[in-house]
């Protein structure tokens, strides 16, 4: 554990007359905390098996105007039909670029963080919450009034390109009002050479409210991803999460989410696809606050070479949650021998009238399915790539808008079909 | 169509098909009938290419070719389907995407182009028909959460989507109510044609009361010990297998 390094950035950080000044109380409150708690090591029960050296060792520098790109950049390869696109490029928000739906207010990061006090409600005071606090850069918030329904589903187009090694933490709320539905996408591509992007996310539901939220992370393979989701939900609210995990070297996804309404339903779906030596972790807390709500985690890992991947789902029932649903399932298949996959589903039950269900399988192909397949013709090669694909499609195939679908559907197939080849 | 010569086969070291002999000509439909445990499955998982089996010894030709040196899709390919005994589910693959990809499997192997979308729907839902199945079948996953009626009737879906040549039904009728094995056994008759075989493997008699049988063959303990028409099943059922057996061991 290191904060050394990060200490000269902050300094640093703390000099750029384009900061807000107001801000610099809840920059070094945070900095401060951190460096009490410091990074997380595997002896913290949530990181047992995830390595964070490689972050709280490198040396990262905050992005300087410098690494925004000097002319228009060019993301034709892409471009998503059927959606707006914001585009934050190494943390330097493109306004040429970009533009919302009608039904959605956008207000930078910073104004919303000076809004908001700075404040948040996270897990356990989470060391890369308060790192994303202490360095927030760019960002963005998304405020959709009550009753509003943005029928245009609004994506966030994050880029990380260059062979500077930089970190970006972006953070973003969303805050949907009573009755409001939005469609949320955040997209992390690019071909950066040496990368650590920290990014932590607010949502807010209020009574009634519904967002979908999905989450592509297809970044280079030398990037370190950390994301950090904070859910609070009133009753009776909905949120729907898809993520899909290819890129990164290291990825971790912390999230969180708040049941504190009545009714409230919160559905976390996840697809993690690695190969090489890519770590990739999802590490899930669903508190249910509130009598009748109602969760499910259904998190699948498709792991190649000697990849590795972990499986955190904890779903805490407190005391006066009675009469709630919760769900727990993880499956993994195993595609290389020396792959490995540690998966720890969780039930904390402190209520005595719920229903709660957990599972976890992790296996290699079904040699009965696939002489199945062959036996109709498919050679083995195409049955095993059709099993495969079957088994991401029971989380692609719940992402909501066709357009997104399709996309998400063509470039997953695409890179599965390279792996398997 | 296909002959089978003196075929031995084990499995993890144990020997369960201990020297098969049978001839299949074209049109023709043999039952083979016996107890659980005397290598009926056996028989059926070797025919499809199922690689734990291991032949020992003997040959299988299949229209003339070495259907032993065939991996399990070329045989598909060629023109042998079975039916499982149980059906495997395969979560995720929408059932129809399934049986496009089966299809388009055969027709390329014969130098045909794939075929439409729009064709393809018109020719399932023809078929669904005759198997008495509704549309949404053809969207579900395969098998994934289907009743052992409709995972037997999704069988021969895929038999008379596929057209094959021969056709061996592994326990087809096992465990179905009356009227889902009406539907199977009208599927198979209506599928019937000169130049089409079937191997029916069966523990029980009662789907004879609705098939035709050229010939009926009893196996036991890995051999065929007898062998005769739709009168050798009735007696079968009317008086078990412990005559045979009899008969079996006088003859030792």
């Amino acid at each position: 554990m290191s904060i050394s390094n990060y200490k000269a950035e902050f300094e640093k950080m703390l000099n750029r007359d384009y900061f807000s000044k107001s801000l610099h109380l809840y920059r070094k409150e945070a900095f401060a905390q951190l460096e009490k708690t410091g990074f997380p090591t595997r002896k913290w029960e949530d990181w047992r098996f995830t390595n964070v050296s490689i972050i709280s060792d490198g040396e990262y520098k905050i992005s300087e105007i410098s690494d925004a790109p000097q002319t228009t950049p060019n993301i034709d390869s892409y471009q998503m039909e059927g959606v707006d696109t914001v585009v934050i490029y190494n943390g330097h928000y493109q306004k040429e670029l970009s533009s919302v739906p009608d039904g959605v207010a956008l207000l930078s990061g910073l104004e919303h963080f000076e809004r908001k006090n700075g404040k948040f409600d996270t897990a356990n005071n989470s060391p890369f919450d308060l790192l994303n606090t202490a360095f927030t850069d760019s960002g963005m918030c998304i405020v959709v009034e009550k009753d509003t329904q943005v029928e245009i589903p609004i994506r966030i187009l994050f880029i990380s390109n260059g062979v500077r090694s930089i970190m970006v933490n972006p953070r973003v709320y969303i805050d949907v009002a009573e009755s409001s539905s939005l469609t949320f996408m955040e997209h992390h591509v690019g071909d950066a050479e040496s990368f650590f992007q920290n990014e932590s996310v607010f949502i807010s539901l209020e009574n009634n409210a519904q967002l979908n939220h999905i989450r592509i992370q297809s970044n280079s393979e030398f990037t370190q991803n950390m994301a950090n989701i904070n859910v609070n939900q009133d009753a009776d609210s909905q949120y729907h999460f898809w993520q899909l995990v290819d890129g990164g070297k290291l990825g971790r996804s912390n999230i969180c989410v708040q049941l504190n309404g009545e009714n409230a339903q919160c559905y976390i779906n996840i697809l993690a696809l690695s190969k090489n030596n890519q770590h990739i972790d999802n590490n899930i807390i669903v508190n249910h606050n509130s009598p009748q709500t109602h969760s499910s985690q259904f998190v699948k890992s498709i792991l190649f070479d000697t990849s590795t991947g972990v499986f955190n789902g904890r779903t805490v029932v407190h005391k006066n949650a009675q009469k709630i649903t919760a769900h727990q399932t993880n499956k993994n298949l195993l595609l290389s021998k020396k792959a490995k996959m540690n998966s720890n589903p969780q039930l904390e039950i402190y209520a005595d009238d719920v229903k709660c269900s957990h599972g976890s399988t992790t296996g290699k192909i079904d040699e009965d399915a696939l002489f199945y397949l062959q036996s109709r013709g498919i050679n083995k090669q195409d049955a095993m790539e059709l099993m495969v694909i079957g088994f991401a499609n029971e989380v692609l195939d719940k992402i909501p808008h066709p357009e997104i679908k399709k996309a998400i559907h063509t470039e997953f197939t695409v890179k599965l079909n390279r792996l398997m080849a | 169509m296909i002959k089978i010569e003196n075929l031995y086969v084990s499995v993890e070291e144990k020997e369960i098909l201990k020297g098969i002999s049978l001839e299949v000509k074209p049109g023709e439909l043999h039952v083979i009938m016996g107890r659980n445990g005397s290598g009926k499955s056996t028989l059926a998982n070797v025919l499809a290419g199922k690689d734990k089996y291991k032949v020992t010894n003997g040959s299988i030709k299949f229209n003339g070719e070495n259907l032993l040196d065939m991996l399990p899709e070329n045989r598909a390919r060629a023109g042998l389907f079975l039916s499982f005994q149980y059906p495997v589910a395969i979560p995720g693959v929408n059932n129809m995407y399934f049986l496009k990809a089966a299809v388009n499997a055969v027709r390329k192997s014969r130098g045909e182009e794939e075929i439409d979308a729009v064709d393809f729907l018109s020719m399932i839902r023809e078929k669904l028909k005759m198997v008495d199945l509704d549309e949404s079948f053809i969207h579900r996953p395969v098998n994934d959460g289907f009743s052992g009626g409709e995972k037997k009737r999704n069988e021969i879906l895929q038999m008379i989507t596929l057209e094959p040549k021969l056709s061996i039904l592994d326990e087809t009728d096992s465990g179905l109510d009356i009227d889902a094995l009406k539907i199977v056994a009208k599927g198979v008759n209506d599928f019937r044609s000169p130049d089409r075989s079937f191997i029916l493997i069966t523990h029980y008699q009662r789907i004879l009361n609705y098939m035709k049988p050229d010939f009926v063959h009893i196996l036991m303990n890995g051999k065929i010990v007898k062998s005769g028409t739709m009168e050798l099943a009735k007696e079968v059922e009317k008086k078990g297998y412990s005559w045979i057996e009899e008969e079996v061991a006088e003859a030792a």
